[in-house]
């Protein structure tokens, strides 16, 4: 009681981080609706790691001294740039002779997460700025992300209440969206960047980790609780903002990194849900 | 009576390999084409040039001005991870009218419902696809097909995953929506017996024998082609 106590008196230290917490939980899991029914999860791993390495990127190259550049092409734009353009790289390109689609994924993975750790020790700031990068460690976040982040989410939630049959339809069948002449790339490019905005933008608020968790298991949960399509993107997100807002409590009152209890809550939603499906077929 | 579609000296195949040249062929309205050949003959292919969603490799494929294909594909291809509604999945047949960024108008919805009911899937509607049998499924698709008010109706291997009656419950609701609507049918099968009984014309297709035959049934069946095209005595007596 006492801690909660605490917790509530000390509201002016985690409500900021809790409101990027909460939106982004809600984003992250409404999108990773489409993540995972594409079965395209560890794209989104990827990219969650391209956007850290975007970030490290920007770091690095403040501290060898290129600050004009880093100044003109701040570490969110540089993440956003890498980022949208692997998740253009992955909608239209299917195809990979003799590699499958997977191993160049992996190949992604790989590289940006290499290279992030490689420009963290290169990084005269020292490593703490690239755990937070990669774990989400960070118990505040910058104030401008406060508006940021969910200025972002309302812009994709624009654009996906415009285009939310044609995604589910490019989605479930594409070759019949091909005969009836949508265009699909079009469409499947404009869906990942979506994803990719977010997670650039999240990627540097939060971490690697919570989102990449965000993304993936809200949906996994709310697949097993549910048979209707639109109820899976509404409960999705639910989860996504309860993991979130508990990741943030359970890091507070526990003194636990914030980005690594983020991804614990989420995975306990998880295994509830596995149970209650469990339950529900007897 | 003008064609729907036609094919001039058409060569299909992937990515610039031809798989069979000099296809000639021309669908007119209210015809029953019946696709034959063994796995792998290029039935699939074939169907997929004259859908547009393969190019051809050389030659000219013709569309009537403004066609809509109502396509129902092997029910095998679509992934059970999706918790989608038959309903919804009907409802997608309309999108061949209305355009991305649009939504469905009331319209819409009331030709989605009879869609269901001329099917006889009603009963369905809120059932996840993935829960259902084989012939349910089939009938989805058919609905989705002709919920678009197709000028053809096209459909790969309709009674694959469906047993005997299941197989003649299909054709007979392919027959009667036929009738009903004057649509053009293309079906792609490997059951000659089916084939034979519900279409009126025939394409015979195998691309290791360089087969491609087309023409009216009783023309096709008459040059006792089928025996080559099978490698079998189908006239033992």
């Amino acid at each position: 009681m006492e801690t909660l106590n605490e917790f509530i008196n000390s509201y002016f230290l985690w409500r900021d981080p809790m409101i990027v917490g909460a939106v982004t939980g809600a984003i992250c899991g409404f999108l990773g609706v489409f993540v995972v029914l594409r079965r395209i999860i560890f794209v989104s791993a990827t990219l969650t790691q391209i956007s850290s390495f975007g970030v490290a990127l920007s770091f690095y190259l403040e501290s060898i001294g290129l600050a004009l550049f880093s100044t003109l092409i701040g570490p969110f734009a540089l993440s956003l740039i890498l980022t949208s353009i692997a998740a253009a790289f992955y909608a239209l390109k299917k195809d990979f002779s003799r590699i499958s689609r997977e191993g160049v994924i992996a190949f992604g993975f790989l590289i940006a997460s290499g290279g992030v750790i490689i420009l963290g020790d290169k990084i005269t700031r020292g490593s703490h700025d690239i755990a937070t990068i990669l774990f989400g460690s960070a118990v505040v976040v910058d104030p401008m992300d406060v508006y940021l982040i969910p200025g972002i989410a309302v812009l994709v939630l624009i654009i996906h209440l415009v285009y939310f049959k044609d995604f589910i339809f490019i989605s479930f069948d594409a070759e019949s969206a091909q005969l009836f002449k949508y265009p699909v790339k079009r469409l499947n490019t404009l869906l990942l960047i979506t994803v990719a905005l977010v997670v650039a933008v999240a990627t540097r608020a939060l971490g690697a980790l919570p989102v990449f968790a965000l993304l993936a298991l809200p949906p996994l949960s709310s697949l097993y609780l549910t048979e209707k399509l639109k109820l899976v993107f509404v409960f999705s997100a639910i989860i996504g903002v309860l993991s979130a807002v508990l990741g943030y409590f359970f890091s507070f009152v526990l003194s636990i990194p914030t980005g690594a209890s983020i991804a614990v809550c989420a995975s306990i939603f998880f295994v509830l849900a596995l149970v209650w499906q469990g339950i529900r077929k007897g | 009576m003008t064609d729907l579609i036609r094919l001039e000296n058409v060569e299909i195949g992937y990515e610039k390999a031809g798989l069979m040249d000099s296809i000639n062929l021309a669908i007119e309205s209210n015809q029953f084409w019946g696709i034959l050949g063994p796995n792998g003959s290029g039935k699939t292919t074939l169907l997929k040039t004259i859908l547009s969603l393969l190019p051809p490799i050389s030659g000219e494929i013709s569309l009537e001005h403004s066609l809509v294909f109502g396509y129902v594909p092997q029910n095998e291809k679509f992934d059970p991870i999706f918790p989608i509604s038959v309903c919804e999945i009907v409802s997608m047949g309309r999108y061949s009218r209305v355009k991305p960024g649009k939504r469905l108008t009331l319209l819409d919805r009331e030709i989605v419902t009879k869609s269901l009911d001329s099917v006889g899937i009603s009963h369905l509607k809120d059932r996840t696809f993935r829960s259902l049998s084989g012939g349910e499924k089939q009938r989805t698709l058919l609905a989705r097909a002709i919920a678009g008010e197709p000028d053809v109706l096209v459909l790969d291997e309709p009674t694959a995953s469906v047993d005997i009656k299941g197989e003649a419950e299909i054709m007979e609701l392919v027959k009667k929506i036929q009738a009903e609507s004057k649509v053009a049918v293309l079906m792609v099968s490997h059951f000659l017996n089916t084939v034979s009984e519900y279409s009126d014309h025939l394409i015979l297709i195998d691309k290791d024998s360089n087969i491609f035959q087309a023409g009216m049934k009783a023309e096709i069946l008459k040059h006792g082609s089928l025996d080559t095209f099978f490698g079998l005595n189908l006239h033992p007596n």
